[in-house]
């Protein structure tokens, strides 16, 4: 099944040019300058050699991940960094920096080179403003069609009133043929629909009852998370917004990765006590994620509020008294600090460990229940069995991670490909499925259940046995954080949907000189097309629903 | 065996007019008002039970909830409530509505359901008609609804109400066939379409032990027709795991996406009364109608649609719906050929023994 540890000794891992000289070497004349980032070594492109670039670091040195594509507007160039990474060996990283000049920023597009530069690009030009040339379909993303000027580029006039007219929203009901002899129909799914999770919009072209095309189309729930975090301190003040990212359960895993990057960018120890409690609050977060992904998938496939979607609330509930307990909140945690956690475990702790044990010996039974309910269930199986199948190449090329693509056979978590936390000193394996479609989607996460149970039991035994002098929550960290000028980090975290990355470049302030979010669900949500089309209308739901996307962190 | 005359020959509407001591064309007229009247206001009042109440009240009951508990004893007081809010709200006529038709659609389903019941005996003499044929007279009734889907798909002038309306003409003839074909099993056994000769040839004995007689139902005679009827019933009916005509993920709400208001509740009304003239016709088809021990047969009668209902319910807490391309092989590769051997079978049994 699942490998304990990346295997280095495998012979390719070893051969490929990782380290920033032999990468130079590899790009020879494409590379015009070299930019040290705290992650990874930055190269220095032409914006007309993007394509040649990540070609020749896709296929000759295996960096087949392209995590993240962050657009930002300099002082005195535009500049898309792409952040490459490898499924095989998550912890070798590049960035593919791209000026482009003020005034006409122009950039040649990834998106031949890896599908998941679509979308990114299409919120790159949306927002800052930079056009890539030779992509398929640059027009906004996040916001109107009609919206004047780009938001988080410099020269942005906030005060500009926006007028988002009625014909921006009169399409969706005019054009109900893609040609005027076809006989496709052209439906609107959402953004007010049962099935799409939130205010999601998709656009579907049917013929008869099948797919014939869809367009997701997000940003109705766009609330410039970027930007909030941009004008707010390090210390204290953003991590309360990762919390309202994936707002379905999955507070803690959202804080974690902005207390990663953050620490890592200022240099800041976590103490060991510290990290168990993260660890244990985090699995408990990705336990009650998947069990809303479960819940809402069934509801998705049996079509009604059944059994199963209240079993499955009911289980969250419980978790979510745990996690009550601990951060003081049900959702909103912002329990985590930068250097550690905000408080201890509560106390009596032998009560708040009973909890959680009484939890861990309910739970068996209860999956117990929901494999007897849902996956041994025959119909339920005729309905996900071999439908939105996404296969691995597939997966990799939309950057897709998390469950979505552990159920395409692709053997990849962070919490073990790239440690942090007490992970690597716990044993837990990787769950992966082969089947690539649905219901391996939802074995995945009812599989991954067990294993977060079994994280959480060891932190138990590790916390109960705590010495009582070495409880430190926090380590020392000062009142203003102020990283140096330009200084660039990108880091990621497992959460519950897959890689929740956030890069940030310092400005030698206290407040971050650029934020961006890079969210699974969003490169996630972008294969749909790849599993809906062709499909029947019913598989289009069922795979949107295993796709598991919270549109809060689809549209940040 | 069932306490009081099963099947008074006394149809319902001659008692009324006997009452009333009218005679003649005016008795049958007024009598047969009256009886309607009676047997529509005891469905409506079930359905008024069944579908604000008894439904949410099933439902909780299978996912460990309490449901409506606060008003009035048991939470009975919110059917009141209920039936207040649904006809307070607005009724919003979209744009580009076919309006003869739109607002025939919701019309229609409550009362050709209605209609089904006239031939329905319920025991204690409460029957409103009995022709010569009854059968093919319930299932008539019974699929004017259909007509009913079609209109409300085709003139709500929306998308998903076009495709609920497709689907449900697509179930409705993949299953009709099968239900009435099953029927007709039923029918070589008794030699009769008259619901009153099919009832009373069902009290017949079927076998004797220690003392205790079954009685020759056609549940217990064939229960592979049953549990054909059955299956083909709840497509019929819509319900899950065949409810795909109104698929709320998928199609939002099928046919009735675009009625709020009074159709709203008229729609829901027709569905509920369907699932009971459903149970009703299986009722009377196999299971003897309003026959059973001690209890009086209008009582008998209530608890067979209400067991009937109930599955409806259970089917819909458990069962996964199934996608409409499986619907339909189901239908017309499955129950299809299922129903003609079982038509095959019993006619060459019936020939052979009798």
């Amino acid at each position: 099944m699942s490998l304990e540890e990346p295997t280095p000794d495998d012979g390719v891992v070893e051969t490929l040019p990782t380290g920033g000289d032999e990468l130079e070497a590899l790009l020879g004349d494409l590379a015009v300058g070299r930019e040290e980032h705290m992650n990874a070594p930055g190269f220095v492109i032409r914006p007309d050699a993007v394509q040649e670039t990540l070609r020749r670091l896709r296929d000759e040195a295996g960096f087949d991940h392209l995590s993240c594509v962050t657009a930002e507007e300099r002082e005195d160039r535009y500049e898309s960094i792409y952040h490459l990474t490898s499924y095989d060996d998550r912890t070798r990283e590049a960035s593919v920096v791209v000026p482009a000049p003020k005034g006409d920023p122009v950039s040649q597009s990834a998106e031949p080179v890896f599908r998941t530069a679509d979308w990114h690009e299409r919120e790159a030009y949306d927002l800052i403003g930079i056009d890539y040339d030779g992509h398929p379909d640059l027009r906004r993303i996040l916001l109107p069609d009609t919206w004047q000027g780009h938001p988080l580029s410099q020269n942005y006039d906030q005060d500009r009133p926006q007028i988002v007219t009625l014909k921006e929203w009169e399409n969706p009901l005019a054009d109900d043929h893609r040609e005027e002899e076809g006989d496709t129909m052209y439906v609107n799914i959402g953004p007010h629909h049962p099935a799409t999770h939130g205010v999601l919009h998709v656009k579907t072209v049917l013929d008869g009852e099948q797919v014939v095309d869809v367009d997701p189309d997000i940003g109705y729930l766009h609330r410039c998370e970027e930007q909030m975090c941009q004008t707010k301190t390090y210390r204290h003040q953003i991590m309360p917004y990762p919390d309202r990212w994936d707002y379905a359960s999955s507070g803690l895993l959202n804080e974690w990765a902005y207390a990663r990057a953050a620490e890592d960018l200022n240099d800041i120890d976590v103490p060991e006590y510290a990290q168990v409690i993260r660890t244990l609050g985090a699995e408990f977060c990705r336990i009650a994620s998947h069990m809303l992904a479960v819940g809402t998938f069934a509801l998705d496939v049996y079509g009604d509020f059944t059994a199963i979607f209240m079993y499955a609330m009911r289980d969250r509930e419980k978790v979510q008294n745990v996690l009550e307990d601990l951060t003081g909140q049900r959702m909103m945690f912002n329990y985590f600090r930068l250097g550690g956690v905000v408080w201890d475990l509560p106390e009596p702790r032998e009560e708040f460990f009973e909890l959680i044990r009484d939890f861990l010996d309910d739970l068996p039974e209860a999956l117990e229940e929901y494999h007897d309910l849902i996956t041994g269930n025959e119909i339920l199986q005729s309905r996900t069995i071999d439908t939105g199948v996404l296969p691995p190449e597939v997966a990799k090329s939309y950057g897709a991670t998390g469950p979505v693509a552990r159920g395409s056979g692709i053997d990849y978590d962070l919490r073990r490909d790239d440690p942090y936390g007490y992970y690597d000193e716990l044993e837990w394996d990787v769950v992966t499925e082969d089947g690539q479609d649905n219901f391996s989607r939802l074995l995945v996460r009812l599989r991954e259940v067990e294993e977060s149970a079994k994280i959480i039991e060891q932190c138990v035994d590790l916390l109960e046995d705590w010495p009582e002098d070495d409880r430190t929550i926090q380590s020392n960290v000062p009142r203003t954080l102020r990283p140096d000028d330009d200084t660039e980090i990108y880091r990621a975290v497992e959460a519950a949907k897959g890689e929740l990355g956030i890069y940030i470049r310092a400005d030698g302030t206290e407040k971050p000189g650029r934020f961006k979010i890079r969210s699974p669900c969003f490169s996630n949500l972008q294969t749909l097309p790849e599993m809906s089309n062709g499909e029947y209308i019913p598989d289009m739901v069922a795979s949107l629903g295993s796709l598991d996307i919270v549109l809060g962190e689809v549209d940040r | 065996m069932a306490a009081g005359p099963l099947q008074s020959q006394v149809l319902l509407p001659e008692r009324i007019a006997g009452l009333l001591g009218l005679s003649g064309t005016v008795g049958q007229i007024v009598g047969g008002l009256i009886g309607a009247f009676i047997i529509a206001n005891l469905l409506l009042v079930q359905t008024a039970v069944a579908g604000p109440w008894a439904k949410r009240k099933i439902t909780a009951a299978f996912t460990d909830r309490i449901a409506v508990n606060r008003v009035g004893p048991f939470g009975l007081f919110v059917i009141v409530a209920d039936a207040v809010r649904l006809l307070s709200k607005e009724l919003v006529i979209p744009d580009g509505v076919d309006r003869p038709a739109y607002d025939l659609g919701p019309l229609l389903v409550p009362f050709s359901a209605l209609l089904g019941f006239a031939v329905i005996p319920m025991g204690n003499g409460i029957h409103l008609a009995d022709p010569e044929t009854g059968v093919v007279f319930a299932f008539a009734a019974s699929s004017i609804a259909s007509l009913g889907l079609v209109m409300m798909g085709y003139a709500s002038n929306n998308k998903y109400s076009l495709l609920g309306g497709l689907r449900a003409i697509a179930s409705n003839i993949a299953y009709e066939i099968p239900l009435i074909i099953t029927a007709a099993s039923v029918i070589i056994f008794t030699g009769s379409l008259q619901m009153s000769e099919i009832v009373a040839q069902q009290a017949e004995p079927l076998v004797s032990i220690a003392g205790i007689t079954i009685p020759q139902w056609f549940a217990f005679v064939n229960p592979f027709a049953f549990a054909l009827f059955v299956l083909a019933n709840l497509a019929e009916v819509g319900r899950n795991p065949f409810d795909v005509p109104e698929a709320p993920t998928e199609i939002v709400a099928g046919y009735q996406t675009e009625y709020s208001s009074v159709y709203f509740v008229l729609i829901y009304l027709g569905e509920f009364i369907h699932i009971f003239l459903g149970g009703a016709i299986a009722a009377t088809l196999f299971l003897g109608g309003p026959a059973g021990p001690v209890l009086p047969g209008f009582v008998w009668f209530t608890i067979k649609i209400w067991t009937f209902y109930l599955f409806t319910q259970w089917a819909r807490s458990a069962v996964p719906r199934i996608r409409i391309d499986q619907f339909l092989d189901v239908g017309w590769k499955g129950m299809l050929v299922l129903s003609f051997a079982n038509l095959v079978l019993t006619a060459v049994l019936v020939g052979v023994i009798a």
